[in-house]
């Protein structure tokens, strides 16, 4: 059976067109289901765990990199098959994983191809696109083995797990696509922020890494799927093939 | 007009590939490394390392980085200055603005004017005849000769 959790922002008329082809060729695959919207303040743990129970078999999420991230950070511990139907602007993540914009999105969860996904662990909790810690005056120690400081004092932290890091430098612009199997971590140091007021950054320092402390005398902000929070010292991990997911053929890793 | 090419550039024959998606780690260059520091694919180095650096594959120090410890490498090609000993499996580029302060170990080394080394250098692959073997061979024919002397003389 499946169960599709669709993101508040599709009930902009503008998705509907959109949504309505979704769920015609479904319908056509013969594997439309449940639908359920999403709201702020639901818990997706509990959702997915409560549908499981009532025999769902797959979790959709139809939505953006937001709803990706903001689902899978709280049910990836569930133990279902989960798909993705990307609608919208920001999909970043559809593109790692192989799945096309749109109505071609249903071609993909139809064809079934399942895999096993690695995804980042701090402080209790899971993490599927992306951390960012905005500059601070933080160091961090890597595998226990080493430990990276900068020069000019304040860094900026990138942890990549699904989505792309993207950075522009002497007018070019750069991404790099993480691959499954470790988390790659971006540091910019800031080389000038006072003189125009604007901080100035550095090319990235980038480290692939297994586990990693990050650390800091003063609380420093720590932004993981959409959820802000303020730590002093924060420990990321890879968790090795935690969710079991639909992936594209075109996937980049 | 023109002004006259004065300074020959020193282009590495190896091209470390400036494409992120290619450079598994890299050190920035206001970003300092304490401690041992190990990767399984490419590093490029433009910050400092105060620790031993070890990779399987090419490792390149920028003019500018600093690497304070022993460095073991597939590949390796030194722009910035090494204090230690450096061990690579294949081929060492040393370019012109290359300082290394230690012991080096490779199989093909490549250095260009003006880079500086101060260490012992061991290559592999030295098939060389020892002169030793010759030299006794040389005297027992002689000693030979000189025991057949004897006897005709002595038959004489």
């Amino acid at each position: 059976m499946y169960v599709y959790l669709y993101d508040n922002f599709l009930k902009q008329k503008r998705h509907e067109s959109v949504l309505k082809a979704m769920e015609t060729k479904l319908t056509d695959y013969g594997i439309a289901g449940k639908i359920i919207r999403l709201q702020h303040y639901t818990s997706a743990e509990l959702l997915v765990e409560d549908e499981i129970r009532k025999g769902a078999k797959t979790i959709v999420i139809v939505g953006d990199d937001t709803t990706f991230g903001h689902v899978l950070s709280r049910a990836a511990s569930c133990k279902v098959t989960y798909g993705f139907l990307p609608v919208g602007q920001d999909n970043a993540i559809a593109q790692v994983l192989g799945i096309p914009l749109g109505v071609e999105a249903c071609d993909v969860l139809a064809r079934r191809r399942k895999l096993r996904l690695d995804v980042g662990w701090v402080n209790n909790r899971y993490f599927i696109s992306q951390l960012h810690i905005p500059p601070s005056n933080i160091s961090i120690e890597y595998d226990e083995s080493f430990k990276v400081s900068s020069t000019t004092g304040k860094m900026e932290l990138v942890v990549c797990n699904l989505k792309p890091f993207i950075w522009t430098g002497k007018g070019k612009q750069y991404v790099v696509h993480p691959q499954d199997g470790k988390l790659e971590a971006f540091l910019r140091p800031v080389v000038k922020s006072k003189i125009l007021r604007k901080d100035l950054f550095e090319a990235p320092s980038i480290f692939p890494f297994a586990e990693m402390v990050v650390s800091s005398r003063t609380p420093f902000p720590v932004e993981t799927d959409g959820k802000v929070s303020k730590e002093v010292k924060i420990t990321i991990k890879l968790a090795k093939s935690r969710i079991e997911m639909v992936v594209g053929k075109d996937r980049k890793f | 007009m023109f002004k006259p090419n004065t300074e020959e550039s020193y282009t590495p024959s190896y091209n470390h590939s400036t494409q992120p998606d290619e450079v598994e780690t890299v050190v920035g260059p206001s970003v300092v490394v304490e401690g041992d520091f190990a990767s399984e694919g490419n590093i490029l180095v433009k910050g400092t390392v105060s620790g031993n650096v070890q990779t399987g594959k090419l490792l390149t120090v920028e003019r500018g980085a600093k690497i304070l410890a022993n460095v073991k490498a597939g590949n390796a090609i030194i722009s910035g200055s090494v204090r230690g000993n450096v061990r690579v499996e294949e081929r060492l580029e040393l370019t012109e603005s290359a300082q290394v302060d230690g012991d080096v170990v490779c199989k093909i080394l490549v250095v260009a004017a003006g880079a500086l080394l101060q260490g012992k250098v061991s290559m592999k692959g030295i098939e060389i005849q020892e002169l030793h073997p010759d030299r006794k061979k040389l005297s027992s024919r002689n000693k030979f000769k000189l025991a057949s002397d004897v006897e005709s003389e002595e038959n004489q």
